[in-house]
């Protein structure tokens, strides 16, 4: 059973004044000292309590710095969290940045070999994969030129493909849904919807609402890395529709179907 | 620690592929391909042998093979130490989108390395043969526990200037001041007895590097194993360092993509 628990989740970064300091001053400025290079501490994420069962497709929505991409990585285990647990169960799969993460020296064919790699596949069980990935792609004979001539569409182009022949359990999405050209687009829509129905548990984060309604069965709006409203997605989105064109009205404290609203 | 081990043997064909990479990349367009990276000591040999010779009479025909395995084991450390620096924002954008454990990008920096240091060595000992004949077979198969070593060493090392170098931009640059003056405290390019007869043994005695390029000159160049001591001050070396690369990964590996 693939799922995300996520309990009493907090993030703080911590930013110094003066960032990334040389040793020599470091040693000689006295700039371990708290009042020689104060810093700021940033709550990315507090707080957080997050059960997602399996079959569930949750959409995060909120304002920029919300918090939606640090939680998506946090539950991708890039970020460490401060204090509290996240548990995944299942296989993970990450849709962040098609852009990142190539070998600008090496062609597209081996670029594609190097992902999979990385996630975790073998020679053996690639096998076919790379030609299905190739032939998506659309790049031909551009699949043979180092990926540094590459224009960016051709990178999205080859991220995407990459990144989607897979099918993993847990699906992570940040905002990318918008694949290469318009042609291309139609193409990757269709595609992630059929990752999507393979996928056993998704979480998405996008600012494209028709999106979310379309594909998420369930909403969390964060604000300022907290959990402000979680249930139902129409619900939901019509509340964080209405915040954010200023066309608010006092809502219940409950609201129907399971959903709570944090203070 | 066996689990973190296994995670990374798990990506094998991931760090594996970076490293053929690397070497592709800096060999493909040269003619002289791979040579060039034996064209260094070879040179470097070529010349402290002739100053050496002149200078002070030595016998190009044992100080030849003995400067150029000194030199090869030089080169791979300095490799591990400078280009460990920069290991980590070598890997940052897969450090950014994927938890896989960050000793993996230490490794593509030292395998990197050591696939430098094998035809070296090569080189070494079919000019120990050319100078001295066959007299070293017997002990050549003493030169992989070595090898083991020297790598472990090299990976630890690695580990520790790629997190130093993520919080201190500066190391690099303190790392290359420091190695040229290790270079000097270390008998590369002179013989141990040389400093022992000025009454400065310690300077080598207690110096681990010096425990470790003896470990290849010994099998190689008098066709003898080394002495326990010797293998003694390797291990505690390297299981030194290792404790260190442990140490970093335990305390900072997980918060180590705050800071690249």
């Amino acid at each position: 059973m693939a799922s995300i628990v996520l309990r009493d989740l907090d993030l703080t970064f911590h930013i110094r004044q003066e960032r990334r300091v040389a040793l020599k001053s470091y040693l000689l400025r006295g700039l371990f000292r708290k009042c020689n290079n104060p810093h700021t501490t940033v709550h990315a994420l507090r707080g957080i309590d997050l059960d997602i069962h399996e079959g569930e497709r949750l959409g995060i929505v909120g304002h920029n710095g919300s918090g939606k991409s640090t939680l998506l990585k946090v539950i991708a285990g890039v970020y460490p969290p401060t204090s509290g647990q996240c548990l995944v169960d299942g296989d993970i799969s990450s849709l962040f940045d098609f852009t990142l993460g190539f070998e600008p020296l090496a062609n597209g064919r081996d670029n594609i070999l190097y992902r999979a790699y990385l996630q975790g596949e073998t020679p053996k069980s690639i096998g076919g994969k790379i030609e299905e990935i190739a032939e998506f792609s659309e790049l031909g004979e551009f699949l043979d030129t180092p990926v540094r001539f590459y224009s960016s569409g051709m990178i999205v182009r080859l991220g995407f493909s990459i990144a989607t022949a897979i099918e993993p359990e847990v699906l992570l999405v940040d905002e990318c849904l918008g694949a290469g050209d318009l042609a291309f687009q139609n193409k990757a829509r269709n595609r992630m919807e059929a990752m999507f129905d393979k996928a056993r548990v998704i979480v998405m984060v996008s600012h494209d609402l028709g999106s979310l309604a379309k594909f998420c069965d369930r909403i969390i709006w964060m604000d300022h890395g907290r959990i402000r409203m979680d249930g139902p997605t129409d619900l939901v989105l019509q509340r964080y529709e209405e915040e954010m064109t200023g066309d608010r009205h006092d809502s219940p404290a409950v609201m129907p179907g399971g959903m709570r609203i944090a203070s | 620690m066996s689990d973190y081990v296994s995670r990374v043997w798990k990506l094998r064909y991931f760090w594996l592929s970076l490293v053929r990479m690397d070497l592709h990349a800096r060999y493909s367009r040269s003619w002289l391909g791979f040579g060039w990276s034996l064209l260094h000591p070879i040179a470097m040999t070529a010349v402290i042998c002739t100053v050496f010779h002149k200078l002070f009479g030595m016998d190009i025909r044992e100080f030849g093979p003995y400067l150029l395995t000194g030199l090869c084991f030089w080169n791979y450390f300095a490799a591990c130490s400078v280009m460990g620096c920069t290991s980590l924002q070598q890997g940052e954008q897969y450090i950014r989108q994927y938890p896989a454990p960050v000793a993996i990008y230490s490794l593509r920096t030292v395998l990197g390395a050591g696939f430098h240091l094998l035809p070296a060595l090569v080189v070494v000992i079919a000019l120990s043969w050319w100078f001295k004949g066959f007299g070293n077979l017997s002990t050549l198969p003493m030169l992989l526990p070595t090898l083991v070593l020297v790598f472990l060493f090299g990976w630890a090392l690695s580990i520790m200037t790629g997190f130093a170098n993520a919080y201190f931009p500066d190391t690099q640059h303190l790392i290359e001041v420091a190695l040229q003056v290790l270079f000097y405290a270390t008998p590369i390019i002179y013989p141990p007895d040389m400093m022992r007869s000025r009454g400065m043994g310690w300077f080598v005695d207690y110096n681990p590097l010096a425990a470790l390029v003896q470990l290849f000159r010994d099998p190689i160049l008098a066709g003898e194993m080394s002495s326990l001591t010797t293998y003694c001050v390797s291990a505690g070396a390297v299981a030194l360092m290792g404790c260190g690369a442990i140490f970093t990964l335990v305390k900072f590996e997980r918060t180590i993509v705050f800071e690249l």
